[in-house]
């Protein structure tokens, strides 16, 4: 294609996204450079809105946890929501009559709006009212009849395992598409030559999953640094219990319009600068590595 | 721009589409007898997956079950069934809360975006997907980067922006701002898709004389009928969904889509749980319909591509 | 070659497009549009913005009755969500077509609004005098002293108790003394009901249970006065002793405690699984509406032993301010509605409609339980100290009280260490004067 038509094919999205995405993003981005009194701006601040989130309070305490819950979230997503989700798309493989259905009730927990959720499981969960720990108890576990949003130890899991069960259709969805591109060929001529289901799935499936994995961690990397939907359904703007489920989308949701601080909004800038920053080399790592892992397979 | 996220290395390569028709991916079904085509896990698997779709389903039953209780009811037993079931919450919402405007503005603004966003994003993959020039791979770039700005977090300039067009209070303006919001991501799934579909198909469409956009709107869109469901559908629910940049940029309650008049009801109603859940399922509902004819077109469009 | 020229030529027209929309993006303050109706005094139309949904039908009754005594004035009031109140009303105040009389926070959660230079001072222009000290404080900026806001309601906390559960338990009247409260807590333990519903997980409520059950105990108003002149700091041994109540009445609140939403504690006590229920004023409609069926009682809680003064308080603060936009096109007016908004007619009207205690003084209650609560504030107050004077940065006094006393309750705090937290947490802002 002529460089002149595909610039005219991209000129529209190039100037939506530019005027409505980009432009206030980089703007906010400015912000992080400027002194500020409420919402006027005052003179140029060089790095001290910076300097601030390592040198000041509450940042200097709140940033490390939340960031590490950031990750915690990251890898606990990952490891669960990838091992339901292949394990699901693994045995919905070969349903091809229920096969649809079950896909789409999966799902459905997408369709409830996050804050819906957070209540619904708040209520099913709660150590008075909750159905989960009478049933626990009535059936013997009483040991596991535990205050899980109310505990620090359990609440950031809770947030974690809710977010999987909200999310997995889509990972179900697309490692079911992934297992439909294994030729067969490929699969049974190694069952034929004696390999175990195992096996198969080891050496021959799971290396062509890789590239799907990869997306589906990009993007789950992505929403896990950005997570603020469900954590606030779940605990609040400050993390509830004791900070133990804070993520840095809601310290700056608490820094920049629910505090007393006039410079607010010159800090809070910095803080989403720097999640920008994070999110953006993680996910540059993550290609990296991944094509590195292309290139290995494809020689 | 190596070190870049670029669609063709990290996109769900497993979505393709060899745009056979969804007929031919039920050919695979019929072959029996083979081990390898049984069922993996057996009767204890669907057990286990039936197990959890009811798992999955939990709270949209709850929601509805308890839309048709009494607020007395549902205070003394939050988990309880609806003994002697009742429509009044859902007129109380329907009237009271006026969700019949907030119903037509949410369909209005949603389907408004969605459709600028995905038809934008659709010319755009396409021009990313079939140009070689390195400014291309720069702008490719620019807007996966796009993926990962935290767009929530510029509500300030967003709103500057707005009064600065004279768009506050614009439903217009609203729609414009959740399609550019959709843009990196349209892109991103659909520049693979794009990728994916074999290039003689132009060729022979050039041969016949055909223009850069004959070809794309006559040839190329239909083809990737499957990936524009999935883009639409992923786009539509958290723009349904969200109550922030209404709140924000609309004024006249006249022009309130459903979450933000939800959030109203849900103040002046704050003790009246059976006409909340009411609200909500009459939000949800429309998302519900949707997905179940669009996974009919996802899932189709993904079965013939794994029926090669 | 071609293809250079047709890249810069491409990145000129994207920087132009990027700098015409910079062009006009801040906010060209012209205010045409909306102030139509401006030069025409006979017919302007007010808007007030307020975080009050559930307050509408209230508020529209009592600008009816304004609007019947000044002609040509429609005031038309606008509630928005209140989690995303503050973020509507930064961007609407600085945007063309803002609010002409907007609600704003009250003490130093309004500094930012004021440094915007939002906020028209009203020094001079509505009258104060004879107002409770601590209420005016509310509307008042730490950083140039001016008034900004006229304040609307008085908000006291204390404790909330069911009578028919203490008749039960045989506890014949309201605890007068520390032994008589513990004792009743036992009592009412070995009746098999919870004593005290607090709900430990949503953290915001711990200041204010902190407040209830301990105000007396590190000093109440003089321990304000000793803290804001730097003379004590928040390690303090009473106010560390004030703390440690929490760990001595744990017994007496849910299990889990740290588990429990403060709508679940709600729930408890109005099902009567829970006898008291320490809470605002704020939280009495809540309470009455959930079960009309209690005998609702209010006390306040005796000092604990060992506290400055053996006296028991009501902490209490201002919300709900009415200001006026310094861009309103219809300042006049609006200055106009909002001096209004000092009177006693306004003030009984909010007692009678909105059903809170007036900030305005001297106005009169016909609810028996609202009316001993204002009663008792005007008796014995106190400043809910860690709102009053603590929110005037970040993190506030509040936020790091809420997330220590839940640290404290699941045991990985002392109250020292609590103590010390708040301590190095406010001075991260926090300058005293003198």
């Amino acid at each position: 294609m002529k460089t002149r038509t595909g610039l005219a094919f991209l000129a529209p999205a190039l100037i939506l996204f530019g005027v409505f995405v980009l432009y206030p993003m980089l703007t906010a981005f400015s912000y992080a450079f400027f002194e500020w009194q409420g919402t006027s701006r005052q003179g140029f601040a060089g790095l001290s809105n910076f300097s601030a989130l390592v040198n000041r309070a509450p940042f200097k305490t709140d940033l490390p946890t939340a960031l590490l819950h950031n990750v915690l979230f990251f890898v606990g997503t990952m490891l669960v929501q990838n091992t339901i989700g292949l394990s699901v798309a693994t045995l919905l493989h070969r349903r091809a009559r229920t096969r649809r259905m079950l896909q789409t009730l999966y799902a459905m927990p997408y369709l409830v709006s996050p804050i819906v959720i957070g209540y619904l499981w708040t209520l099913l969960l709660s150590p008075t009212f909750g159905p989960v720990n009478q049933l626990l108890t009535k059936i013997g576990l009483e040991q596991f009849a535990l205050p899980w949003l109310g505990d620090p130890k359990t609440a950031l899991w809770v947030v974690i395992l809710v977010s999987v069960w909200q999310w997995v259709g889509f990972p179900v969805l697309l490692y079911g598409a992934a297992l439909g591109g294994v030729p067969e060929e490929l699969t049974e001529a190694a069952r034929v030559d004696g390999a175990s289901h195992g096996q198969v799935f080891r050496k021959i499936t799971f290396p062509l999953l890789i590239p799907a994995i990869g997306t589906v961690s990009v993007l789950t990397f992505i929403f896990a640094m950005e997570a603020f939907a469900l954590p606030f359904a779940f605990g609040g703007s400050t993390g509830n219990p004791a900070g133990s489920t804070d993520f840095v989308s809601l310290l700056f949701y608490r820094s920049a319009f629910d505090s007393g601080a006039v410079d607010a909004i010159g800090t809070s800038s910095a803080l989403a600068t720097v999640l920008f920053l994070i999110i953006f080399g993680g996910a540059m790592a993550a290609t990296k590595v991944l094509r590195r892992h292309e290139r290995r397979m494809a020689s | 721009m190596t070190t870049t996220l670029t669609a063709a290395d990290a996109a769900p390569t497993g979505l393709e589409t060899s745009g056979a028709s969804g007929a031919s991916g039920r050919r695979p079904r019929r072959r029996r007898g083979s081990s390898a085509s049984d069922p993996v896990g057996g009767v204890g698997a669907s057990i286990l997956l039936w197990g959890y779709a009811v798992l999955a389903l939990a709270p949209l039953v709850i929601m509805v079950l308890n839309s048709f209780r009494t607020n007395a009811d549902f205070i003394t037993n939050p988990l309880g069934l609806p003994t002697s079931p009742t429509v009044a919450a859902y007129k109380e919402a329907w009237t009271v809360g006026s969700f019949g405007t907030y119903f037509v503005n949410s369909l209005a603004v949603t389907a408004g975006a969605v459709a600028i966003s995905t038809a934008v994003s659709t010319m755009a993959a396409y021009g990313l997907a079939r140009s070689r020039a390195r400014i291309f791979r720069w702008i490719e770039s620019l807007f996966l980067s796009g993926l990962m700005l935290p767009i929530h977090l510029a509500i300030l300039p967003v709103f500057f922006l707005f009064d600065g067009f004279g768009l506050i209070d614009s439903r217009l303006g609203l729609a414009l701002m959740y399609a550019a919001a959709g843009v990196p991501f349209s892109i991103f799934v659909l520049t693979t898709f794009f990728r994916q579909l074999p290039e003689e198909l132009e060729e022979a469409a050039v041969l016949d004389g055909a223009s850069p956009w004959q070809t794309f709107w006559r040839i190329m869109v239909p083809m990737v009928r499957p990936a524009l469901a999935t883009v639409a559908v992923f786009r539509f629910v958290p723009i349904w969904n969200d109550f922030l940049y209404p709140l924000v940029l609309l004024r006249s309650e006249s022009k309130y889509t459903l979450p933000v008049g939800l959030t109203n009801f849900f103040g002046e109603n704050a003790t009246n749980y059976s006409a909340l859940f009411a609200g909500l399922v009459i939000t949800t509902i429309p998302l519900i319909v949707l997905f179940l004819f669009a996974t009919k077109q996802i899932v189709a469009g993904l079965t013939a591509g794994m029926s090669k | 070659m071609t293809q250079r020229t047709r890249r810069s030529t491409f990145t000129l027209i994207a920087f132009t497009g990027v700098l015409a929309v910079a062009a006009c993006a801040p906010s060209s303050d012209n205010d045409t549009k909306g102030s139509g109706d401006g030069g025409d005094a006979k017919a302007t139309t007010l808007t007030v913005w307020s975080w009050r949904v559930e307050d509408e039908a209230a508020y529209n009754k009592i600008f009816d009755a304004y609007e019947a005594k000044h002609e040509g004035i429609t005031v038309e009031f606008k509630p928005f969500k209140a989690t995303e109140y503050n973020k509507v009303l930064a961007t609407g105040l600085a945007g063309s077509d803002g609010p002409d009389v907007p609600q704003v926070r009250s003490y130093g959660q309004v500094e930012p609004t004021i440094a915007s230079k939002s906020l028209v001072p009203l020094d001079g222009k509505v009258d104060l005098s004879g107002w409770d000290e601590n209420v005016v404080n509310s509307a008042k900026s730490k950083a140039d002293g001016k008034l900004y806001s006229v304040p609307l309601a008085r908000q006291t906390v204390q404790m909330f108790y069911n009578k028919g559960l203490f008749e039960k338990n045989g506890i014949s009247e309201a605890p007068k003394t520390w032994a008589d409260f513990t004792a009743a807590g036992d009592k009412l333990l070995a009746g098999g009901v919870t004593p005290i519903a607090v709900g430990a997980k949503d953290d915001w409520t711990l200041p204010i249970v902190h407040e209830v059950l301990a105000a007396p105990r590190f000093g109440g108003a003089a321990f304000q006065e000793e803290v804001l002149t730097g003379k004590k700091s928040f390690t303090d041994p009473n106010f560390v002793a004030s703390i440690d109540v929490f760990k001595q009445l744990a017994k007496y609140f849910p299990k889990n405690v740290t588990g429990v939403a403060v709508t679940d504690a709600q729930t408890l006590f109005s099902a009567e699984k829970a006898a008291m229920f320490p809470g605002g004023s704020f939280d009495m409609a809540v309470l009455k509406k959930a079960n009309p069926k209690i005998d609702l009682g209010v006390f306040e809680v005796p000092a604990p032993t060992g506290s400055p003064e053996d006296k028991a308080t009501t902490p209490g603060w201002a919300d709900g301010n009415f200001a006026v936009n310094a861009k309103s096109p219809n300042q006049e007016a609006a200055l106009e509605l909002v001096k209004w908004m000092s009177t006693k007619e306004f003030g009984q009207m909010v007692a009678d409609e909105v059903k809170q205690i007036s900030a305005v003084p001297g106005v009169t209650y016909n609810d028996p339980l609202l009316k001993q609560m204002a009663d008792n504030y005007e008796k014995s107050p106190s400043p809910y100290l860690l709102l009053t004077d603590f929110r005037y940065g970040t993190p506030s006094g509040t936020d790091l009280m809420g997330k220590g006393a839940q640290q404290l309750l699941l045991g990985s705090k002392t109250a020292e260490q609590v103590a010390a937290d708040i301590d190095t947490g406010v001075k991260a802002w926090f300058k005293p004067s003198s």
